[in-house]
């Protein structure tokens, strides 16, 4: 049942828990990489945003944080630049990261002052996204995460999914959303306090790797898919995660817009009595990060 | 010897710079080659203390704590949320009836109307600071240096401010971003804590600043080892043979007096010859005769006396000096003096106790040796206290405005950035019913603003002024009371009050009910919208100042209805109003050209 890498991969866990001895913080090795939907290629507006997706990497004293934001397009109809609200949410939460703003174990409390930030700013933005934020205290080697939406992230282990977090949806196709919407409309429009957000924590080891992805990802391709493809991140250097994010990334957009293909998106939409198949056309932002020590 | 006579003789005619050049220049000989110093340049790591800013308490948008760290900004230009804002800009609040008359005696040097404090890690000797102002640039006025490190746990001693560039309030001729690096005055100790002084009266829109470095040397240079008392102070004063020429005061006349033909002016007329001298002036005046002293030191002088300018020097033994002249003070400005132990309760109330019973309006804006203690002295000693200003008194704990009750005349109170609770201000509502000018602005320990609002319409029927800045819990049923029972309301600032919705008609009722309004701000209310411009042209003839800043709703049409029917309109802030564009603003001020049209831009 072992392959010869996992096993290899627990020889040399073990070999490195016994030399490292190391009472040293982890760190998150991390790149990015995704494709706007209808072939608008990852033009890199204000940090990094793919399509109305946006996302950013941060890191400060005591911890790295990763984030997501996927946003909600249905606003391009009333005129409003669904990228606007994602990007800036992110753009809002690097910041308050870099600045310190706030605590590793909360990181519901880091939506929450993004959200407040947000409303500060003398341009009425207007839109609404899913949040999707990890954390990772270093000294305490311990992830703390938080996803509002369909948004998400996993955590993979020896090449097994060891956590997940779990979408978050009011109906079909209608996530959970931070949003700010125009006044009046606040009885119509659909606006999710971070509070409801759901949050979990967990305790990382070295080599475990974290995917933090947008909906295009999840909803295209299959754990399994995923799984086979993070099976070929063979070093903890920011080439090697680079390169397997741009594989998965590509490999989801490429299924996206395969008109036979049996997706996730598909295979739930049958389950709920629609006739239908082929991926889902998308933004997709995928967040790659892996576990690894802390040198200076 | 014959060296150093002309040495003496080129120092006398030299300035203090040439004297230690060609004294350095007799004794470089004999010197090894000096070693470089080493220029240390740094960020500010930490804002210690400001006067206002235009942000939320805790936000880090368009606070002052974004001036710590590298630049977010520069070189862009604009109204960008990371940069540090202050709270006014221009001449609008000083136009306003609320605005308290300036006080005398202000010495012709001092411009600063807001300040911020920098610390940074390393203490250097400075060479240069460097200012990023990234929007409407031109305001700084002053740049000090403090001797204390803010950073060591001792208690501050013997703590020096060192002015290390002083200028007139400018405006830049663009309001694009630009790095401000004034020559500085070398200083003889190292600091690392800085302060910037600003008055952005000259400029058109929010000056907004994003950085500060300090360049400067770790060790002194050698050139400071040649120092001031190597030199013959004689030598260098040069007015000191011109004095000795005027030993006999108006020459030959043999009617001898005591002061010349001085002292044959009537007293009223000396009185009001002295009324024009600054506050050093005047002290230094009372030194020379014991007429003048008499004069210098007649209470009438001293019924305005504002100590602001000489902030970094007051303490309590000045104003234990100053206690005998003040029995007759009526308006008394204390902001900004105090820090860092200068003044102590002991000081305080010993100068309220002698100095308080006449005392119609205190300014004690930023004043942070201000506690509980102190408040109660002077509530106990200022009974006739009519104008109260505790604008960014933000160690004040929350039981200390209790004592404000005691002030049953009072008028005008600022409580701008102050930790106030509910319960302390029904009560001073309560009691203090003459108030005509309130300022509540970002007092974030008030629960319900509704009830505020409900006990002033009931209360303060006299109210002229409100300024509810930041009262993030105002709805229309607060509003609609305060609009009934506060009928004489003619300026009413509800900024960033997100709770307020036009849906309601809380605008338009506001409209209907305050005929007289000259200011209205409803600064990033989104819901504003053409409905509401349209009641004000209607119902505020009166109208001057109006900001509607950051709404999508209102169109031209409606603005062009407002300014034909307002004539006295003279501010109209459009910023971010997503239907009104620069070519709108730019027709529009052409035909209206006597209103300042603003809209600010981020690039």
């Amino acid at each position: 049942m072992f392959s010869v890498l996992s096993y290899g991969r627990l020889v040399a866990r073990a070999v490195l828990g016994g030399l490292s001895q190391t009472d040293g913080d982890y760190r998150l090795i991390s790149a990015s990489y995704g494709f706007g939907k209808d072939f608008r290629k990852g033009i890199l507006k204000k940090g990094m945003c793919y399509g109305d997706d946006a996302c950013f990497v941060a890191r400060h004293k005591t911890a790295d944080v990763l984030g997501v934001a996927d946003g909600v397009g249905g606003w391009r109809d009333y005129g409003v630049d669904p990228s606007q609200f994602s990007a800036t949410l992110m753009k809002t939460c690097e910041r308050l990261v870099r600045e310190g703003r706030f605590s590793p174990n909360n990181p519901v409390g880091i939506l929450t002052s993004g959200y407040f930030e947000m409303l500060q700013n003398k341009l009425p933005l207007l839109g609404s996204s899913t949040a999707c934020i990890v954390v990772l205290d270093r000294r305490g080697r311990r992830l703390h995460a938080c996803n509002l939406g369909d948004s998400g992230f996993l955590v993979v282990r020896g090449g097994e999914v060891v956590h997940r977090s779990d979408e978050q949806q009011h109906y079909f196709n209608t996530p959970y959303q931070l949003s700010i919407a125009p006044p009046g409309s606040e009885g119509v429009l659909l606006s999710d306090s971070p509070d409801a957000a759901d949050s979990s924590s967990f305790d990382v080891e070295l080599g475990d790797i974290i995917l933090t992805a947008t909906d295009g990802l999840f909803d295209n391709m299959p754990d399994h898919m995923i799984l086979m493809e993070l099976r070929k991140l063979k070093n903890s250097n920011y080439e090697s995660v680079l390169q397997t994010a741009q594989s998965i990334a590509q490999q989801a957009h490429d299924l996206a817009y395969d008109p036979l293909y049996m997706s996730p998106f598909a295979q739930f939409a049958c389950d709920n009595g629609l006739n239908v198949r082929g991926g889902k056309p998308d933004d997709i932002t995928v967040l790659l990060s892996i576990v690894a020590e802390y040198t200076d | 010897m014959f060296y150093y006579i002309c040495l003496r003789r080129r120092s006398r005619s030299g300035t203090r710079g040439e004297a230690l050049t060609s004294r350095r220049a007799v004794e470089s000989g004999q010197r090894a080659a000096l070693p470089v110093s080493v220029e240390v340049e740094q960020y500010a790591k930490e804002v210690l203390d400001f006067s206002s800013h235009y942000g939320s308490e805790n936000s880090m948008s368009y606070t002052m704590w974004n001036l710590a760290g590298v630049p977010n900004v520069y070189p862009s230009s604009g109204d960008f949320t990371q940069t540090a804002v202050f709270r006014t800009y221009g001449t609008w609040w000083k136009q306003c009836a609320s605005a308290p008359p300036p006080f005398r005696r202000i010495p012709k040097g001092f411009h600063s109307k807001d300040y911020i404090e920098l610390a940074f890690e390393e203490p250097v000797y400075p060479t240069s600071v460097e200012v990023f102002e990234t929007y409407y640039p031109g305001a700084i006025v002053q740049i000090l240096a403090c001797s204390h490190n803010p950073f060591s746990q001792n208690q501050p001693t013997d703590v020096r401010w060192e002015v290390l560039w002083s200028g007139e309030p400018t405006k830049a001729p663009t309001p694009q971003a630009r790095q401000f690096a004034p020559t500085i005055k070398h200083i003889n100790f190292p600091t690392n804590l800085l302060r910037l002084e600003v008055n952005s009266s000259l400029l058109d829109y929010y000056t907004e600043l994003d950085a500060v470095i300090l360049r400067g040397v770790k060790e002194r240079q050698m050139l400071a080892l040649y120092k001031l008392p190597i030199i013959d102070i004689n030598d260098l004063s040069d007015g000191e043979e011109e004095l000795t020429d005027v030993g006999v005061p108006f020459g030959k006349d043999t009617e001898r007096t005591q002061n010349g033909y001085f002292e044959k002016l009537p007293y009223e007329l000396i009185q009001l010859i002295l009324s024009h001298l600054s506050l050093p002036d005047l002290c230094r005046l009372a030194q020379s005769s014991k007429l003048l002293q008499q004069h210098c030191y007649d209470p009438l002088q001293y019924t305005q006396l504002s100590l602001q300018p000489y902030w970094a020097r007051l303490n309590d033994a000045s104003l234990g000096h100053l206690q005998s002249r003040c029995t007759l003070l009526q308006r008394l400005n204390l902001s900004w003096t105090g820090h860092r132990g200068a003044l102590t309760l002991t000081g305080i109330s010993s100068f309220l106790k002698v100095c308080g019973q006449n005392l119609v309006c205190l300014e004690l804006s930023c004043c942070h040796f201000l506690n509980e203690a102190c408040l109660e002295v002077v509530s106990q000693t200022c009974t006739q206290l009519q104008e109260l200003n505790l604008s960014s008194c933000d160690r004040l704990s929350p039981q200390a405005f209790t004592h404000i009750c005691k002030f049953t005349h009072l008028r005008r109170l600022v409580l701008y950035r102050t930790k106030i609770e509910q319960t302390a201000l029904l009560s001073i509502l309560t009691f203090c019913v003459e108030l005509r000018h309130l300022n509540l602005g970002s007092c974030v320990r008030i629960d319900d603003y509704d009830v505020v609002a409900s006990m002033l319409a009931a209360r303060c029927r006299s109210l002229r002024s409100l300024d509810l800045w930041r009262c993030r819990n105002l709805t229309d049923r607060g509003l609609a009371e305060l609009a009934f029972g506060c009928k004489m309301l003619e300026e009413l600032d509800l900024g960033w009050c997100p709770t307020l919705q036009s849906s309601t008609g809380c605008f338009q009722q506001l409209a209907r009910s305050l005929p007289r309004l000259s200011k209205l701000f409803l600064t990033a209310n989104r819901s504003v919208c053409d409905s509401d411009i349209e009641e004000l042209a209607r119902c505020c003839p009166s109208l001057q100042l109006l900001d509607i800043l950051g709404t999508r709703l209102v169109s031209a049409a409606a603005l062009k209805k407002l300014l034909q029917a307002c004539p006295l309109l003279r501010l109209l802030d459009v910023s971010f109003c997503s239907q009104i564009d620069m070519r709108v603003v730019q027709e529009l001020s052409g035909q209206f050209p006597l209103v300042s049209i603003k809209k600010s831009f981020t690039q």
